[in-house]
Formats: C-alpha cells, structure tokens, sequence
C-alpha cells in the first residue's frame, strides 16, 4: 500500500530532501560550473554559483597540455579488461567456493578474504618489487593484474559465492540428470542465473579500476601511459601550482562516462548497490 | 524400461547409518511408490538411485547395469523434483529439450520430442513462457515433460505433489497416473501422503528409520499390514489401536473387553494391541458400548470420536445417524477385519 501524506507533510519532507540533496549535488555543481570560470572567479567572495564570465577554451587547453585522448584510452580499456577479468575470476572462484565441496574449502575460503584486510598501501611496495623484476614497471600489466587477482576480486568473489550459496541446489542435480558436467552447469545453468550478482561486481569493478590512483602513480611514469585519476594532477602552472579550471575541466571529462552510465543504469546501480549489501 | 535392482543398498553419512541394506525390486514398467513419515529415508533411496547420493554398500541395477558409480546422465533416468526444478532463464520449449540438445540431438528432433511431450500434458500454448509466468500445476507439468522428453528408462519422482494445493493435488495425481498408464515407463514415486501411495502405486514400499517395514500391492497393506507401524500408516483416518491382553473372554483393553476372531484364541494370555479400522465398525444393539466424544459430519459419512472404555477411538459410518456428544452407543467390530499385533515389537499375530 503506498503511504499518503498530507499536502504540508509532503512540503515538508521534499524541503528536508532538498537541503540532504546539497552535499551530494554541490560539488559536482561546483566542478562543472568551475570548469567555465576563469580562474579568478572561481576564488571570487562572494562565491558565483553561477559563472558570471564564460571561459570554454578551458576544455581545449585540457588536450592541449597532455594527450588526454590516450590517456582517456588508457583508463577505459585498462577498466574493461579489469571488469571483465574479475567477472570470470571471481565467479569462478565464488561458484567453487560455494558449490564444490573440497578439503578446507571454508578455511580457504577465510584466508582469502583476509586479503580485504590488507590496506593497499601495505602491499604496494612488495608489489612494486615484483613487477620491476618482471619489467612491468611503467606497462599497464600491474594495473591490469593486480585488481584481478587483488583485493577488488576478493570482494568480488565473496558476491558471487552469496550468490551461488543461494541458488537452489535442485537447479544443479537436475541439470546433472539432464547430461551436463560441472563446468558446463557453472556456464549454462549458473552463470546466466547470476547476471544480477555479476552487474554489481561489473558495476563496482569498473568504478573501482576508473577511479584506482595509487597504483597508477606508483607504477606509471610516463604521460602517454597516465591513466585518468593520475593525469587530472598533471595540470600544474610552471610553478606546480594546480590550474583549477583546467583541471576541473578534466575532472568534469573523467566523470562524464560514470554520470551518463549512472543515469541510463539508475536502476540497476540500486539495485547492485543492494545485492551486495553495501553502501556506496 | 528396465527393471530397477536394489540388492543390500545402504547410506552411511560418517558413523551415522541412514539406509540399513534395502533390498527392492521392481519390475519393467511397474509404478512403485516409496512411502514413510519424514527422515525416513525414502528420498535418500531414489536419490541414490538417480546418482545425486553416493552409495554406502550394496548394489543398485537399472537393467542388467550395476549403475553404483555412473553419473546421473549415464544412468538413463529422469527425475521430477519437489520444487520442480524448471531453468528459470530458459523458456518452457528450451527447459524441455534441455537434455536432448546436450546429448546431441538435432533440432528437428529436440522440435518433434518437445511437441509430442507438450501435447501429451497439454502444454502447446505455453512452450514460449518462462516457468515465472507459469501456475504451480503447469510448472509441475513441465517438469512431467523435461522427464518424458527423453523417453528414459526409470522415472523418479521426489515428493513432486507436495508444492501444490489440495485440490490440484488430486489432478495431478489423476495426470501422472494416466501418464504412466500411457507410457508403460518403470517409475518410482517418493511421497510422505499414504493417500497419495495407495491411489498411484502398483506397488507400495514403506519405509521406516531407513528400513524397509512392508512392500506389497496398496490393498494388500490395507488389508493386511504386516506390522503396527504400517498399519498406523496406511489409511485415512488411521486404524485404531488398543493395547490389552487376549483372554478367552476376547479382549481384554482398560475399561473394555472386546470381541476377537476365533483364531485369536491361540495366543490367549498373550499381551497384544487391538487395531482396526474406522469403517470396521458397525453400530449394534448388541455391540460393546462406547461413550461419544465429538461428531464430524462430512456429508458421504460421520466420523465419531468415541471412548471404547479408557481408550480414545474413531469411527467411520456411512449410514446418516443422529448422535450427539456425550451419549453411548454400541459399535461391533467386524471379526474379519481385527489385526492383533504383538506388544513387544509390533509384528502381526493373526
């Protein structure tokens, strides 16, 4: 049944969403608008919610200082086959945990997830060690191998075996009586019935691998290779001073895909948001 | 078809024994039920059957095939489970030529079973649906199809009624039946309803702690049960018992003695339990007397529970009586239809 509010409830309550709605929506506000301020304006008391002086060639001067479309490159190619290798890692790994019965399959299972525990920062260095012996220092490999096999896939893999402990094992026996083995029962039984686990772990892997600083700064040293997150730091004056329209430019650039993707996905991103149980 | 072996079966889960060594066989063709009250191990039978359950020890055969270590799908069997089981991603047409697509069938072959089974259980207009958009009877249908599809040797069916309502409960039992009428198709039938087991069954297996208590034809368990436990089973209401001792007078129960059938006599001064039926008692002037407790019309009979000296006992009568809580009337037990088990164990003694 749907609750009705009286006409003064209702005012109330859309007057209290509004004033919720100002931490969330203002800075993006604020990032865009900046993008077209001079910089002058931006600092200017009191502040312009609204430009008063339009500066567009902010946007241009954003591919002139560094090769963003490489880089843009970089980030979205770098977050696909992160994507899709932590969707086929991680539903792998969950349907066994959860389905196959093995030796110490929980203790397993456990140490695994201690790999959430461990902050990124506490493995960087051994990390860094590792792929300088192996010469992938300055490549992308690290930041394509690390989340797949990292702590982004150890999340992921615990979605997937919620989900997988869930699904009725009926499901299995009768598609075992129906002929099939194993991997084929992961593939053609399993799998398409956890397309609303694997949207959340795409949906959050994406993000994730968009949004990854850290490694990039640490294994990346050359602009062509920069991903996004990392180019945004790169607009500085001669003087290393950030050039804030500039790079609010940028910034407002690298959130575009994630903006548009949220508002044609609004409803699958709830409702990822809500089969892993966590917040955003 | 095949005949269907058990010779010695047992299911051990660590120390734990939950099947004591059945030995079972059915015939090509014939339809057995396996019935018995929950955890006794009927459905850990069949399952073991299809292969989704290791075998302990012993032997199972489909045809002449000792099957203990062949996968489910090389076992030639079909299995219709409780909750159905259906692909939820896969339409109705795609659910039942499943199989037939992953042993290789052609298309035009999967197209030519899939119609013939849909026709069969009348499911031509629902072949495009998904099992969401499908009642509990047409979902229960499309399991019965994904298992006749393939025209597999055993059907096995796990407590498939138990999900749906009394009334459709009863066609679809009418349905099965008349399908294995139709396809002669050796099949065994796992159900907790003795009703159930006594409309469907060439064939009754009663099943007890993971032993094998009676198998027999339905009636033949009615008639005569081999024991109290499947006396107190099969039947609906259940047959009435009274503990006492025979005497030479008849039977002697707290509060009661009731008459016994001549051949009782021999094992006069024995301890014993009195059974029978509701419907095997008549109302008789000269009958013993027994005090009325509660009245239940069901419109073809009345059952009457009634105190026959100290112990609570239902009656079944066809005839329309008038009687009321609290008044006596005198009920004869039909002699012929008295089972007297011993105390001490429950076998039957006459």
């Amino acid at each position: 049944m749907k609750a009705e509010f009286s006409p003064r409830r209702r005012v109330f309550l859309y007057g209290l969403l509004c004033v919720l709605l100002i931490p969330f929506v203002f800075p993006t506000w604020w990032m865009v608008t900046s993008s077209v301020k001079p910089i002058s304006d931006i600092f200017a008391f009191p502040p312009q919610l609204v430009p008063e002086r339009y500066d567009w060639t902010t946007y241009s001067k954003v591919f002139e200082l560094q090769p963003f479309v490489k880089q843009y490159w970089n980030s979205a190619y770098i977050a696909a086959l992160v994507t899709v290798g932590t969707m086929i890692v991680s539903s792998m790994a969950g349907y066994a945990f959860a389905r196959i019965r093995f030796p110490f399959a929980n203790a397993i299972f456990m140490v695994v997830l201690l790999g959430l525990l461990i902050p990124s920062e506490v493995t960087i260095v051994p990390l860094f060690q590792m792929f300088l012996k192996a010469g992938m220092v300055n490549t992308h490999w690290p930041l394509i191998l690390v989340p797949i096999f990292g702590a982004p896939s150890v999340f992921a893999t615990f979605v997937m075996r919620q989900f997988f402990i869930a699904l009725p094992a009926e499901l299995e026996e009768a598609a075992r009586v129906d002929g099939l083995g194993r991997f084929k029962i992961f593939r053609k039984i399993a799998l398409p019935l956890a397309r609303p686990a694997l949207a959340s772990v795409a949906i959050f892997t994406f993000l994730h691998s968009w949004n990854l600083y850290l490694e990039p700064i640490v294994f990346l040293s050359s602009a062509d290779k920069f991903t996004l997150p990392q180019a945004l730091t790169q607009y500085t004056d001669a003087y290393g001073g950030p050039m804030w329209n500039i790079q609010l430019a940028a910034a407002t650039l690298t959130a575009l895909p994630v903006l548009i993707v949220f508002i044609i996905a609004q409803k699958q991103f709830v409702e990822g948001l809500a089969h892993t149980g966590l917040k955003g | 078809m095949a005949e269907v072996t058990l010779s010695n079966v047992r299911k051990s889960y660590g120390a734990v024994d939950i099947i004591h060594g059945i030995d079972l066989g059915i015939s090509d063709g014939e339809f057995v039920v396996l019935v018995g009250p929950s955890g006794c191990g009927k459905s850990t039978l069949l399952r073991m059957v299809a292969g989704l359950e290791t075998i302990s020890g012993g032997e199972v055969r489909i045809g002449p095939r000792v099957v203990n270590d062949l996968d489910p799908k090389d076992r030639d069997i079909a299995m219709v489970f409780q909750n159905y089981a259906l692909y939820p991603h896969m339409t109705v047409a795609t659910n039942m030529g499943f199989s037939l697509e992953h042993r290789g069938g052609s298309k035009a072959e999967i197209a030519e079973r899939v119609k013939w089974a849909a026709d069969i259980l009348g499911l031509a207009p629902l072949l495009d649906r998904y099992p969401r958009q499908l009642s509990g009877g047409q979902r229960q249908r499309v399991a019965m199809g994904r298992a006749i599809v393939r025209n597999p040797q055993v059907f096995l069916f796990d407590e498939p009624l138990s999900n749906l309502d009394a009334k459709l409960r009863v066609v679809m039992r009418g349905e099965i039946k008349s399908l294995h009428q139709r396809l002669k198709t050796t099949t065994i039938y796992v159900t907790h309803d003795q009703v159930e087991a006594m409309t469907m069954a060439d064939k009754i297996v009663v099943l007890n702690g993971g032993r094998v208590e009676q198998i027999g034809a339905p009636l033949e368990l009615y008639d005569r049960p081999a024991n109290q436990f499947v006396a107190g089973f099969i039947g609906s209401p259940s047959m009435n018992f009274l503990n006492g001792t025979i005497t030479a007078e008849g039977f002697a129960a707290p509060g009661i003695v009731l008459p016994l059938p001549a051949a009782a006599q021999v094992h006069t001064g024995r301890k014993a339990v009195y059974g029978i039926r509701p419907e095997h008692f008549a109302l008789d002037e000269n009958g013993v007397p027994a005090e009325i407790i509660l009245v239940e019309p069901m419109g073809s009979e009345t059952q009457v529970t009634m105190k026959l000296g100290e112990t609570l006992a239902t009656g079944v009568f066809r005839e329309r009586v008038s009687l009321s809580p609290g008044a006596t009337i005198r009920v004869r037990p039909d002699l012929d239809n008295v089972h007297l088990f011993a105390a001490d164990g429950g076998q039957r003694l006459n």
